[in-house]
């Protein structure tokens, strides 16, 4: 413990306690997990769990876990600090805790790009809430507590956890399948994406029933029709009460067409028919944040492959990558996306202009705004195509691209 | 400890990671060590069984065991109480938790076995309780220490019946109980840490259908369809069937850390080696017993 110097405590669980701590070697600010290791049970299965899975997934917005430590009675894991979670910061920032549509989409694609990551790697979180999603001073949004540990200020008692875990919890799991896979993770993300436009949970049940009839009454009561196979699951009660389906737009009126038609992707009924986290980061909703992402990246690319080409050319290593932009032919052949990097990227935006402000404007009615999304995102479609057929397939491209030079850089 | 390269699949070891082992380092053959590490897994399936586990959970308790030796010595670390901690930790990683009383009965059980002792139930709550129970905690902190907390383990018993599916072999009547017997028993050597598992699901296929005769598609090669390689799966292959060629001699081996030293200058239960081999055996058969075709390695 010579290497960390533990200052004040910032939360506490079942069997964890947490610290704000500091490296003592480069004074850089830790969170530090001290968990008591029990004798009548040996290692928690849940920090072994959190140790295990940690330690591999290492992603920006996945918090990092630096290390490990072993003493007499308890086990450390030395964390990345992050300033607070996303449950404090909707209550510090939002408007009466509704956080803004801008800051929304920010958080809400860096929370599905740690998912994918996690479900890539055959991860599956089983445990996404407000309270385990950490935010920094630069708005970066990390997904943490693969184990179970909790926010100060969340009563303590035997119930509160699992209430708490309730309402991120989707229908399928909550009537009994146990075949559940990446999707429950996904309707949690749902859950937390209506939660941060409505400055309230979205279904707060306090229990397993009730957190059914939540549901229900929004999305309707299950049928076969709706559902096929819901009646199998081992929870399903021929005597629920029926509701019909509420459109959702009534629900959160203040979500655009766009992030609305997201939303109910994630909030589908059927495990299988739900969203993926990689589908949800391809979707229009994410247009502008994913263009900003791609040149982001392909400068980056497009620096890398000049300074390779200048090595190559057995170029002096220390030139600035500014100056290299406008050099040789090879770097051209390097990369072809090279040369039009920023005019696809601008007509993206601009396209998509026009549209985006219709939904304020009109709020539409349910079966209008699967209508309009559809027409919109064909309409989308053929233009990209019939436009800029050459630089059609960038997105997915580069998205699969960004993930290479991660890797290779742990 | 986080400079340690992990990753979600199996961690493979170097050639000289497998020859070079902490164990002969410290100066025990490598028929001594094969010998320890087949004990070792002998009481994990076992003990397994006997705790009603999934075969999954005693799979990844043995490999947990295997790992770990790649990482310490058979001479500072008893064959039981890592046996005990392995199947502890699997348990709790497999998502099937077990109680300290049951797993301490059932070693106590196994042991009193080994050593062929008179059966009776262990006394609740007194000394020899706490002694293994104690014993287990050390032990399960020591496997994650020494595995880096790297324990995660993928397992080819799902793969295996994959394959079966697509060579239509699923409804013969031996070879998938045969082919599944070979993954139990190839457990208890070093194929797990060498191959990812849907090269070891290939090879076990590959020798059940040899050894009943089965044609399988040669043109292509079904193992290439499956990306395996024919030289790879031979030496799986050689590896699991030459333990039914090396019998174990249970009662002759050091459980405790006590009894090692005694073992290894060859002075421990001299009289229970004296005879052959085969008579020294006395733990009941492995695995392998399967419908009409009983693979022995006790013969």
């Amino acid at each position: 413990m010579e290497r960390y110097q533990s200052l004040e405590k910032i939360g506490e669980g079942t069997y964890a306690t947490v610290f704000k701590g500091k490296n003592r070697s480069n004074g850089d600010a830790v969170a530090l997990k001290e968990i008591r290791l029990d004798s009548e049970e040996g290692a928690p299965s849940t920090a072994i769990r959190e140790i295990s899975l940690m330690k591999e997934l290492r992603h920006p917005n996945i918090v990092r876990l630096h290390d490990v430590i072993h003493t007499e009675n308890k086990l450390t894991l030395v964390f990345e600090y992050m300033d607070q979670d996303l449950k404090k910061y909707m209550d510090q920032h939002g408007n009466r805790g509704a956080l803004g549509p801008i800051v929304i989409k920010a958080f809400m694609y860096q929370l599905l790009k740690g998912v994918a990551f996690c479900h890539d790697n055959r991860v599956l979180h089983r445990d996404l809430k407000p309270q385990n999603l950490l935010i920094n001073r630069k708005g970066e949004l990390k997904l943490g507590d693969f184990g179970l540990a909790r926010a100060f200020g969340i009563p303590v008692n035997t119930f509160s956890n699992e209430v708490v875990t309730l309402w991120y919890r989707a229908p399928d799991v909550l009537l009994g399948s146990k075949t559940y896979s990446t999707s429950i993770d996904i309707w949690s993300a749902g859950c937390i994406m209506a939660e941060m436009y409505l400055g309230k949970p979205l279904f707060a049940g306090s229990n397993n029933q009730d957190e059914l009839l939540k549901i229900f009454k929004v999305m309707g009561t299950p049928t076969e029709e709706t559902w096929p196979g819901v009646t199998k699951l081992s929870e399903y009660r021929k005597d629920f009460p029926y509701y019909p389906p509420k459109p959702l737009s009534t629900v959160v009126p203040m979500i655009d067409t766009f992030g609305m038609d997201l939303l109910m992707q994630m909030l589908i009924y059927q495990p299988q028919r739900r969203i993926t986290a990689k589908d949800a980061l391809n979707h229009v909703y994410f247009n502008d944040i994913r263009g900003y992402a791609n040149l982001q990246q392909q400068q980056q690319q497009q620096q890398a492959a000049a300074a390779a080409a200048q090595v190559q050319m057995g170029g002096g290593g220390g030139v600035p990558n500014g100056q290299m932009m406008g050099q040789p032919s090879q770097q051209q052949q390097a990369v072809p996306l090279s040369s039009n990097t920023a005019p696809p990227q601008q007509i993206v935006y601009q396209q998509q202009q026009p549209q985006q402000p219709m939904a304020p404007q009109h709020p539409p009615l349910p079966y209008q705004v699967v209508q309009m999304q559809q027409q919109q995102i064909m309409q989308q479609q053929q233009q990209q195509q019939q436009q800029q057929q050459p630089q059609h397939q960038m997105p997915p491209q580069s998205y699969s691209q960004q993930q290479q030079p991660m890797h290779q850089q742990y | 400890m986080s400079q340690v390269k992990l990753s979600l699949q199996n961690a493979l070891l170097t050639l000289e990671q497998l020859q070079q082992t902490p164990s002969r380092e410290d100066g025990i053959t490598e028929e001594q060590e094969d010998h320890l590490r087949q004990l070792g897994c002998h009481l994990i399936q076992h003990a397994g069984i006997l705790l009603k586990l999934p075969q999954v959970a005693m799979a990844t308790g043995q490999i947990l065991f295997q790992r770990f030796f790649y990482q310490a010595s058979l001479r500072k670390f008893a064959v039981r109480d890592i046996s005990m901690g392995s199947v502890f930790l699997a348990a709790k990683v497999e998502e099937c938790p077990i109680r300290f009383l049951d797993l301490v009965n059932v070693f106590d059980h196994l042991i009193k076995k080994f050593h062929r002792q008179p059966l009776d139930p262990m006394p609740a709550y007194q000394q020899t309780f706490y002694t293994l129970k104690d014993a287990t905690v050390v032990a399960e902190m020591q496997i994650l220490k020494k595995l880096s907390f790297n324990v995660h383990v993928q397992t080819p018993y799902a793969i295996m019946i994959n394959y079966l599916k697509v060579l239509e072999l699923m409804d013969h009547p031996i070879i998938p109980q045969l082919a599944w017997s070979y993954l139990n028993d190839g457990l208890r050597t070093s194929i797990y840490i060498c191959y990812q598992p849907p090269t070891i699901a290939c090879s076990v296929i590959w020798l059940a259908a040899m050894k009943e005769n089965v044609a399988l598609p040669t043109s292509p090669a079904w193992w290439e369809v499956l990306d395996a390689k024919l030289e790879d799966i031979e030496n799986i292959a050689g590896h699991i069937t030459s333990l039914y060629h090396r019998p174990l001699p249970i009662s002759t081996l050091p459980l405790t850390i006590e009894q090692v030293e005694p073992y290894l200058r060859g002075e421990l239960n001299k009289n229970a080696s004296n005879g052959s081999p085969a008579a020294a055996a006395t733990a009941s058969l492995p695995s392998t017993s399967i419908k009409g075709t009983r693979v022995s390695r006790f013969s």
